[in-house]
């Protein structure tokens, strides 16, 4: 379709559209290895000298902020909603997939009802209910509604995936003597693994996103996960301290961006069979 | 015979053994479905009737549709829901437009691709917070912008007051919203794009069909179900909108900036704890979200988009 040899004019847009998606962060970069009390200067510099680049920010937050306790409760609220949405959609997926049962079509139809209802909008009863279970300021107060959060959209996801699974797949196993276990863990697991892989790297990132309950359940400093961390410190330096704040975010995408590089092809597949499923 | 008794009896044994098998997988995941999420649901609901304390020793006593009211007759609830409205009437069609655009554009490129998805997906992997933070920052009254607004490029004299005033905070919001959601918006309608198949390009080039033709008769209708997809999604994104808000303006200045989750938040755990009237509050979002999800779909139909996308 096009001529070779001609420049294609697409490189041009897309590297000016770079420009935008990017300059913020590299600004946010820059801004973390300038001294703390120069950051709000005017007029404000992009770039530092080179004479004047300094960690001392990154020293701050590390050694004289909890950073990596912050990162400890974070990483242990994602690997352990991450497991149990998994383990708990693939389990509901399985049977609505699968099954008939009464109450089957009902499940799903209240499943994908949920999946419209913003979260922090139970907020309410939602707290109440963390009182009742003593979940103030634990790790699982956050972990189990992360869990019951993300199961309807992980339901959804992979019951659309289960649903292209060959049956003769769970015909051979039934033929076997095997149960609707066996089918479970033998056939249905490592065949729906992509779409359980796409649904995780979505509910992996999560705590590392979610501000809203997790600030209103994790009271404590001993418990706070990155995104309350950082607020609190925010607010507790009279934001004004963007230095530190900057070391603070830049340390905190660290992990993120580790996980999407390795897992970016489940990125695109998950996005892309919710997309054209519909 | 002997054999076939022997048969239909394993046979029963095994259909109880595997019922058992089914209520062991459904039972986990329905347990905490129903306890963290039916259950509120329903509360929610009935606590909008009452005057809610929270608590044992207080009573809450039934006031009947007065939360509902309350909310109506709000000044702020109602400014909070304009706000919301704006937010997504602006961010919603702009990064759905630029996405597509993005990925019309990377889809029409050889080398390079993969570098580009990756990057302009980094907003989307970016936590609201950080973002949320450096957005502050950039739009501060002594910051990038205004530094770019007054002394680069002689716009205006004096800085712009981006965070203290309700509509240019609000479109600070706005436009950090729509940079934060390009790379999704572009991520979903590639795969949308790829999944075209290539024939009917071709068919459309023999039968003259130029580039704008080929966009408005053939890419378009094959994406319906996706536009659909990125719709309901990004409406249903931009009413839980909360951390920008929260992170930006808090609010303020004098609750002008809230959208509706900020507004139930501070309405919940400010100083006042009105839990009845966030209750209601809560019930009145969700019912919007789903009846715009319900019409999303029934205007869109996406059987009638030319087979099966």
């Amino acid at each position: 379709m096009k001529s070779a040899g001609r420049f294609n004019y697409r490189y041009i847009i897309l590297i000016a559209g770079l420009v935008i998606m990017v300059f913020p962060m590299i600004y946010m970069v820059t801004s973390s290895l300038r001294p703390n009390n120069q950051t709000f200067t005017y007029p404000p510099k992009i770039f530092p000298k080179l004479s004047e680049i300094t960690f001392e920010n990154y020293a701050y937050v590390l050694v004289r902020q909890n950073f990596f306790m912050y990162l400890k409760n974070t990483l242990i609220v994602a690997v352990m909603s991450t497991f149990l949405s998994a383990l708990l959609s693939s389990m509901l997926a399985y049977c609505i997939s699968r099954h008939r049962f009464p109450g089957r079509n009902l499940l799903f139809g209240t499943i994908i009802t949920i999946m419209l209802i913003p979260g922090l909008a139970m907020l309410v009863p939602q707290f109440e209910l963390a009182v009742a279970f003593k979940l103030i300021n634990k790790l699982w107060g956050v972990i189990l509604f992360y869990t019951a959060w993300t199961i309807p959209f992980s339901t959804f996801l992979i019951k659309g995936y289960i649903d292209g699974i060959p049956k003769e797949l769970d015909e051979a196993i039934y033929m076997d003597g095997g149960s609707i276990l066996t089918v479970f863990f033998r056939v249905i697991i490592p065949m729906a693994s992509p779409s359980l892989a796409a649904v995780s790297v979505f509910n992996f990132l999560y705590p590392f996103e979610e501000l809203g309950w997790s600030q209103t359940i994790l009271k404590i400093d001993a418990k706070r996960t990155l995104p309350v961390a950082i607020t609190q410190f925010f607010q507790a330096h009279n934001r004004t301290d963007w230095g530190y704040v900057f070391a603070m975010t830049c340390l905190a995408m660290i992990p993120v961006i580790v996980i999407y590089l390795l897992l970016q092809k489940y990125f695109v597949s998950g996005l892309s069979t919710g997309a054209i499923k519909m | 015979m002997v054999r076939a008794d022997r048969n239909i009896r394993n046979k029963s044994i095994y259909a109880v053994k595997n019922k058992m098998y089914l209520l062991l997988l459904l039972v986990p995941g329905l347990a905490v479905l129903v306890l963290f999420t039916f259950y509120p649901i329903i509360k929610m609901t009935v606590m909008s009737f009452f005057n809610w304390k929270i608590g044992f020793s207080q009573t809450s006593e039934f006031v009947g549709l007065k939360n509902y009211i309350d909310v109506f007759t709000d000044p702020i609830a109602r400014t909070a829901l304009v706000n919301t409205l704006y937010y997504a009437l602006i961010t919603v069609p702009a990064q759905m437009a630029l996405g597509l655009l993005a990925a019309l554009l990377i889809y029409g490129i050889k080398k390079f691709s993969l570098s580009f998805r990756l990057l302009y997906y980094l907003p989307v992997i970016t936590s609201w917070v950080v973002v949320a933070l450096l957005f502050r920052y950039i739009f501060s009254n002594q910051g990038l912008l205004n530094y770019i607004i007054t002394d680069v490029l002689h716009i205006s004299d004096k800085p712009v007051g981006w965070l203290s005033t309700r509509w240019p905070a609000l479109t600070a919001t706005t436009i950090l919203g729509i940079w934060k959601g390009i790379g999704w918006n572009m991520v979903v309608f590639l795969a949308a794009l790829q999944a075209i198949p290539l024939e009917l390009f071709e068919a459309a080039s023999i039968d003259g069909a130029n580039s704008a033709q080929r966009f408005f008769y053939v890419t378009l209708p094959c994406i319906k179900g996706t536009i659909l997809f990125a719709l309901v999604m990004l409406f249903i994104g931009a009413f839980n909108t909360f951390t920008p808000i929260n992170v930006i303006t808090g609010g303020n200045p004098a609750h002008q900036t809230e959208v509706v989750l900020t507004w139930m938040y501070f309405q919940t755990f400010g100083t006042v704890g009105k839990m009845g009237y966030s209750a209601a509050l809560s019930v009145i979002i969700s019912l919007i979200v789903s009846v715009i999800a319900v019409i999303l779909f029934r205007v869109i139909k996406p059987e009638n988009s030319g087979g099966r996308l």
